[in-house]
C-alpha cells in the first residue's frame, strides 16, 4: 500500500527552516544538548513534516537538503547562502542576483531600488557596482582568514518541488565553521567540510 | 514648603494664585536652565561615552529604587527657608522658592531619578531639547504645589496620602529607569553622534568651519564661531580649506573666497567632480567614457598630475586631501579599498582592503584617517592612522539596517563628520561623532 502522496505545507517548511536555522546559529560548538536539541527539533518538527511529505522530499536542520551540522557559509542573508552556478550569492528568496550588501543588481553589477531602476545616491547619481565576490573562496576566506577555500562535493535533494543541490566549501582546515572538529564530507584531496552553500536548479521533483 | 502656598499665608485666594504662577514660571524656568546648562556641557564634551555611562546609571539607580543595593544619594538635606516669607515681598520668595526647587540639587532627594535626569541631558548634549526635558522637572515640582490644594482643603493631608503609596511610587520609579536604561543603550546616540545638519551630505569641515551641500543644490558654510550661513546657490560637492571653498557647478569646479565669493580658480569643464582643497591643489575627479582619473592640479603653476586612472564602472569616488596627503577609494565588483598616497615622497599604501565590504569616502585630519564599509544589513564608519606602522582600525559607529547607511564623511576638530542617508526616501542628515 502506497503512503498518500501529500504536498508538503510552504508555511510549515518556512517555519521549519526558520526555526532550525535559528538553532543552528546559536550552536557554536556541537555540544551534546546542542545535539540533543537539533534531533528533537528535528523528529517533533520532522514527524510533522512527514505525514505531509513526498517520499524523497528531504529533512533538514537549518536547511533544506542539509541534514548534516555543519553551518552556512557566510553571505549577504546568513543562514541562506544561496549561490548560483559560479559561488556568486543569489537572493535567498528571489534567487535573483545580489551584490554583496544584498541589493539586487542589473547584469552590470549596478544596484537596483524597488522598481527595478538603478539605485541612486542623495546626489541624484547612479551608484557604482559594489563588490559581488563568490561565497566560499572569497566570502568565507576573507572573514575566517582562510585562503584555502574550494567548492568541491555537493548532493542533492528534492526541495520545495525543485531540485536543490547542495555545495561544500572546503578547506585543509580541521576546524569548521561552527568551531568544532570537521568532516571529510564529499570533499576531496585532503580537504575538509567548512561550510555548506546550496544552489537551487529549477528542475522540478 | 507646601502649607506656605495657602490664603492663610499668602493673605487671600487671589495672593496665592499669584505665589502659585510665580513659584511655577521660577520653577520651570530654573530646571530648563538647568537643561540648558547640561546639555551644552554635553555637547562641548562630546556624548560619545555619556549615553552609554547614563544608561549604566539609570540601571543602577533603579537597583537602588527596587531596594536591590543602597547608596546614599548626593543631595541638601534641607527644606526651602521659611524665613522668607515672613522677611520677603511674595514675589520674592516665591520665585526664590520656585528657583530652589527647580534646581533639584538644593533640597531633599527622595529617589534617585534626578540623577539619572542629569546624565540623560548630559549625553542628550543638545541644550534645548535637554532645557525642554528640564523644564518639565520644573512643572512637576510646581504642579506638587498646585495639585493638592485641589484635592483637599488641607494640603499636607494629601501629601500624606500620597507618601502612604510610597511602595508603588518606588516600584513604578524602578521600572521606568529601567526602561530609561533600554532606550538610552538603543538610542542613535549611543554612538556617540550629535546631529549637525538635516537635508545635508558632503561635509568638509576646516578651522572649526563647516560646509556641506543640500537636496535642493545648495553650499552652505556655516562659519566658525557663529555669524549667519553663507550660502552658495546651484552649487554641490563642497570642500573647505581656510578661507578657500571649492564646489561644483554646471560649469566646473570653482574655488572662491567664501567669506567675499571672490573667485581665485576654476576648472572649466563638465567631466570633472569631487574636488578636495588643500591650497594650492586642487583633487578632483575627471570622468570620460574610458577612464575615471584623480587628478591633482596646482592653482599657482597650473600643473596637473594624474595620481590613479581606472575603467568605468570601477569607481574612485570623493577623494581627501590634507596635510600633503590624498585619500580615495577603489571600489570594483572584485574588491574595494582605502588608498593614501604622499604627494611629497608618491608612497603609497593601501590602509584597508576588502572582498566583501564597500570602503569608500576616506576623509583626512591629521594622524587620522577616517572612512565608510558597507556590508549587507550594516553599514560601519571606521577610523585608522595614516601612519604605517600604526595598522589598528576602529570602529567607531555602527548602523544595523538594510534602508539606511553612510554616504560620505569628513573630519575635523576632534570629530568625524558623516552623512546618514536612507534609501527609500533619500534623507540624509549630517552627524558628528567624537574620536
Amino acid at each position: 500500500m502506497q503512503p498518500p502522496e501529500l504536498r508538503p505545507s510552504t508555511g510549515l517548511d518556512r517555519q521549519a527552516e526558520k526555526l532550525s536555522a535559528k538553532l543552528a546559529e546559536s550552536t557554536t560548538r556541537l555540544s551534546f544538548l546542542g545535539r540533543l536539541g537539533a534531533a528533537a527539533l528535528a523528529v517533533a518538527g520532522g514527524s510533522a513534516v512527514a505525514a505531509a511529505v513526498k517520499p524523497d522530499e528531504a529533512d533538514a536542520f537549518h536547511l533544506c537538503g542539509h541534514i548534516w551540522t555543519t553551518g552556512s557559509c557566510p553571505s549577504p542573508y546568513p543562514p541562506l547562502s544561496r549561490i548560483d552556478r559560479k559561488g556568486f550569492p543569489l537572493h535567498p528568496q528571489s534567487g535573483r542576483p545580489i551584490d554583496n550588501l544584498g541589493r539586487l543588481i542589473d547584469s552590470a553589477g549596478y544596484a537596483l531600488d524597488g522598481s527595478g531602476n538603478r539605485l541612486r545616491g542623495p546626489d541624484d547619481e547612479v551608484l557604482p557596482p559594489a563588490p559581488r565576490t563568490r561565497v566560499c573562496e572569497d566570502w568565507t576566506g576573507e572573514v575566517k582568514g582562510l585562503k584555502d577555500l574550494r567548492i568541491q562535493g555537493s548532493w542533492f535533494r528534492c526541495c520545495g518541488g525543485q531540485i536543490r543541490k547542495l555545495v561544500d566549501c572546503c578547506s585543509f582546515s580541521r576546524r569548521r565553521i561552527n568551531g568544532d572538529a570537521s568532516l571529510t564530507g564529499y570533499c576531496w584531496g585532503g580537504r575538509r567540510v567548512y561550510c555548506v552553500m546550496y544552489y537551487d536548479t529549477g528542475l522540478p521533483c | 514648603m507646601l502649607e506656605t502656598f495657602t490664603p492663610a499665608v499668602c493673605g487671600s485666594r487671589k495672593r496665592q494664585i499669584v505665589a502659585q504662577v510665580i513659584f511655577t514660571v521660577t520653577a520651570v524656568a530654573t530646571a530648563a536652565a538647568l537643561g540648558l546648562a547640561l546639555g551644552l556641557a554635553g555637547e562641548l564634551l562630546g556624548a560619545k561615552h555619556a549615553v552609554l555611562a547614563a544608561a549604566s546609571l539609570a540601571l543602577v539607580a533603579a537597583a537602588r529604587e527596587a531596594g536591590l543595593v543602597r547608596f546614599p544619594l548626593p543631595q541638601a538635606r534641607r527644606q526651602v527657608p521659611e524665613r522668607w516669607r515672613f522677611e520677603l515681598p511674595l514675589p520674592l520668595w516665591a520665585s526664590g522658592y520656585g528657583a530652589g526647587l527647580g534646581a533639584g540639587f538644593f533640597t531633599f532627594q527622595p529617589v534617585s531619578t534626578f540623577w539619572v535626569a542629569c546624565a540623560g541631558a548630559l549625553a542628550l548634549a543638545r541644550p534645548l531639547p535637554a532645557a525642554l526635558c528640564f523644564s518639565l522637572y520644573g512643572a512637576g515640582r510646581a504642579a506638587m504645589v498646585v495639585w493638592p490644594r485641589r484635592r483637599a482643603a488641607d494640603p499636607t493631608a494629601a501629601v500624606e496620602r500620597l507618601t502612604r503609596r510610597r511602595g508603588a511610587l518606588l516600584r513604578a520609579n524602578a521600572l521606568a529607569l529601567v526602561a530609561c536604561a533600554i532606550l538610552l543603550a538603543l538610542a542613535p546616540a549611543a554612538g556617540g553622534a550629535t546631529l549637525v545638519a538635516t537635508d545635508a551630505y558632503d561635509p568638509s569641515w576646516s578651522g572649526g568651519s563647516l560646509a556641506y551641500a543640500t537636496r535642493d543644490g545648495r553650499v552652505v558654510v556655516r562659519p566658525a564661531g557663529g555669524g549667519p550661513d553663507v550660502v552658495f546657490a546651484n552649487a554641490s560637492e563642497p570642500a573647505l580649506n581656510g578661507q578657500y571653498l571649492a564646489y561644483k557647478d554646471d560649469q566646473g569646479i570653482h574655488v572662491v573666497r567664501w567669506a567675499t565669493r571672490e573667485e581665485v580658480a576654476s576648472v572649466q569643464s563638465t567631466m570633472v567632480s569631487d574636488p578636495a582643497l588643500e591650497w594650492p591643489r586642487l583633487a578632483f575627479l575627471r570622468r570620460d567614457p574610458e577612464f575615471e582619473r584623480l587628478v591633482v592640479r596646482n592653482l599657482d603653476n597650473g600643473t596637473n598630475a594624474v595620481h590613479v586612472s581606472v575603467k568605468p564602472p570601477t569607481d574612485l569616488g570623493r577623494p581627501a586631501l590634507r596635510n600633503g596627503r590624498l585619500a580615495w577609494h577603489v571600489s570594483s565588483r572584485k574588491e574595494s579599498r582605502i588608498v593614501l598616497k604622499s604627494l611629497g615622497t608618491g608612497v603609497k599604501r593601501v590602509v584597508a582592503r576588502s572582498e566583501i565590504g564597500l570602503l569608500k569616502d576616506p576623509a583626512l585630519y591629521g594622524a587620522r584617517i577616517a572612512w565608510v564599509d558597507g556590508r549587507s544589513g550594516a553599514s560601519h564608519l571606521r577610523l585608522g592612522w595614516v601612519q604605517p606602522k600604526m595598522r589598528k582600525v576602529k570602529t567607531l559607529e555602527t548602523m544595523r539596517a538594510r534602508t539606511r547607511a553612510y554616504w560620505t564623511t569628513g573630519m575635523g576638530g576632534g570629530f568625524v563628520y558623516s552623512t546618514r542617508w536612507t534609501l527609500a526616501s533619500g534623507a540624509t542628515s549630517i552627524y558628528r561623532t567624537g574620536l
